[in-house]
């Protein structure tokens, strides 16, 4: 064998989620799980790797992507061609969107509205790796409890339910308002639901939180779902310099979801400079300018 | 129709979640199907959490009364 000199774009490698190790000449494989769903037979070939290509160990990233540290820089060529046949998806670095986060939702977790796996697995074909001025993190998350964080990332949705109740089931147990204040009141705010004559409950949507414990806890399920759907956030991040997205619709119907990405994008690609997050241009344009061309 | 008359209880007053409901579970698994339980819980997360847990188990939740502090709750095991 000769010994010849490896030449690498490091900007296609990052594209790839290959990225630079501290240590000369080591890389560490970004893979991508959308959703964080991950099958278990898939995780035994993700082990596979490890060994083979790495240290024997992974890194669980924050987005929910399993990295692999210390690949030599003259295999990187087999590591991408194994991924490839194996069916292991790379991850993106650089300026582009990323993996897109999800909480178990409403197929198992007993507060979920909406089933964040599905729509996951559908947005990553579409959205994922996308050249944007700096990042763009999508997250998903399957009630007010945010356990995606939408709140951070540059564009998240955090699906909602309002509620509505059928007086003729109703035995005025009060326990609807009781859990109702409890929630309202963490927020400072009045509650949602009061008791009104005859022990019935009345609803003050303007103060609802939209987290379904009124449904939850009714004995009687007088209390249902009438509607859901998601609130969308715009231009969070975390970083250096830490910014909570704006809020900018509520109850958008999962066929709008795409659109709305869609239409992100878009914008962001058109507004912000080279470098900047869309939280950083949506402060400089200012939110509402930015919502009229989203929305 | 019969008064729903409760033939055991359960007094939780004290007992933190999930300990509260694990011991309702275990208690409804002891009595026939049919059979009538009172419970009683604390204010708070007990009473939300442990009325959810009920509810989802499948049983029917026959009333509910705030007693002073405390919540009496009547559950019949289905």
């Amino acid at each position: 064998m000769k010994n010849k000199k490896v030449t690498l774009d490091f900007n296609e490698l990052r594209k790839g989620g290959i990225i630079k190790q501290r240590q000369k000449d080591y890389f560490i494989l970004r893979t991508r799980i959308p959703g964080g769903y991950l099958k278990a037979e898939m995780l035994a070939k993700f082990m596979q790797i490890a060994k083979k290509y790495g240290k024997g160990y992974v890194h669980l990233s924050t987005r929910q992507c399993i990295e692999i540290a210390w690949v030599y820089i003259k295999d990187l060529s087999k590591l991408i061609k194994d991924l490839k046949r194996i069916g292991i998806l790379k991850g993106a670095c650089g300026p582009r969107s990323r993996n897109i986060v999800a909480c178990p939702g409403s197929s198992v977790c007993r507060f979920g509205f909406l089933d964040t796996e599905k729509l996951a697995k559908k947005l990553d074909k579409k959205f994922f790796g996308l050249d944007v001025p700096k990042k763009f993190k999508i997250a998903l998350t399957g009630c007010p409890n945010s356990c995606a964080k939408p709140q951070e990332n540059d564009l998240g949705f955090m699906a909602q339910g309002e509620p509505e109740v059928d007086l003729n089931l109703c035995t005025g147990c009060t326990l609807c308002a009781k859990v109702c204040e409890q929630v309202c009141s963490r927020a400072g705010k009045p509650a949602a639901i009061i008791m009104g004559e005859n022990k019935r409950p009345v609803y003050r949507k303007e103060f609802c939180f939209f987290e379904g414990d009124c449904v939850r806890v009714c004995p009687v399920n007088a209390w249902k779902i009438k509607r859901t759907g998601y609130a969308v956030f715009l231009g969070g991040k975390v970083g250096r310099f830490p910014m909570f997205g704006f809020k900018i619709a509520e109850f958008v119907k999962e066929e709008d979801v795409s659109r709305i990405i869609e239409k992100t994008i878009e914008v962001y690609k058109k507004q912000a400079n080279k470098g900047e997050r869309f939280g950083e241009a949506i402060n400089r344009i200012g939110i509402e300018e930015v919502k009229k061309e989203i929305l | 129709m019969s008064e729903n008359k409760a033939e055991q209880i359960l007094d939780l007053k004290g007992v933190p979640c999930p300990m509260n409901f694990v011991k309702t579970k275990l208690r409804l698994e002891e009595m026939p199907l049919g059979g009538i339980l009172e419970i009683i819980l604390d204010d708070g997360e007990p009473i939300k959490n442990v009325s959810a847990s009920i509810k989802e188990e499948g049983h029917k939740i026959l009333k509910v009364e705030k007693i002073n502090e405390h919540w009496k709750i009547i559950v019949k095991k289905q």
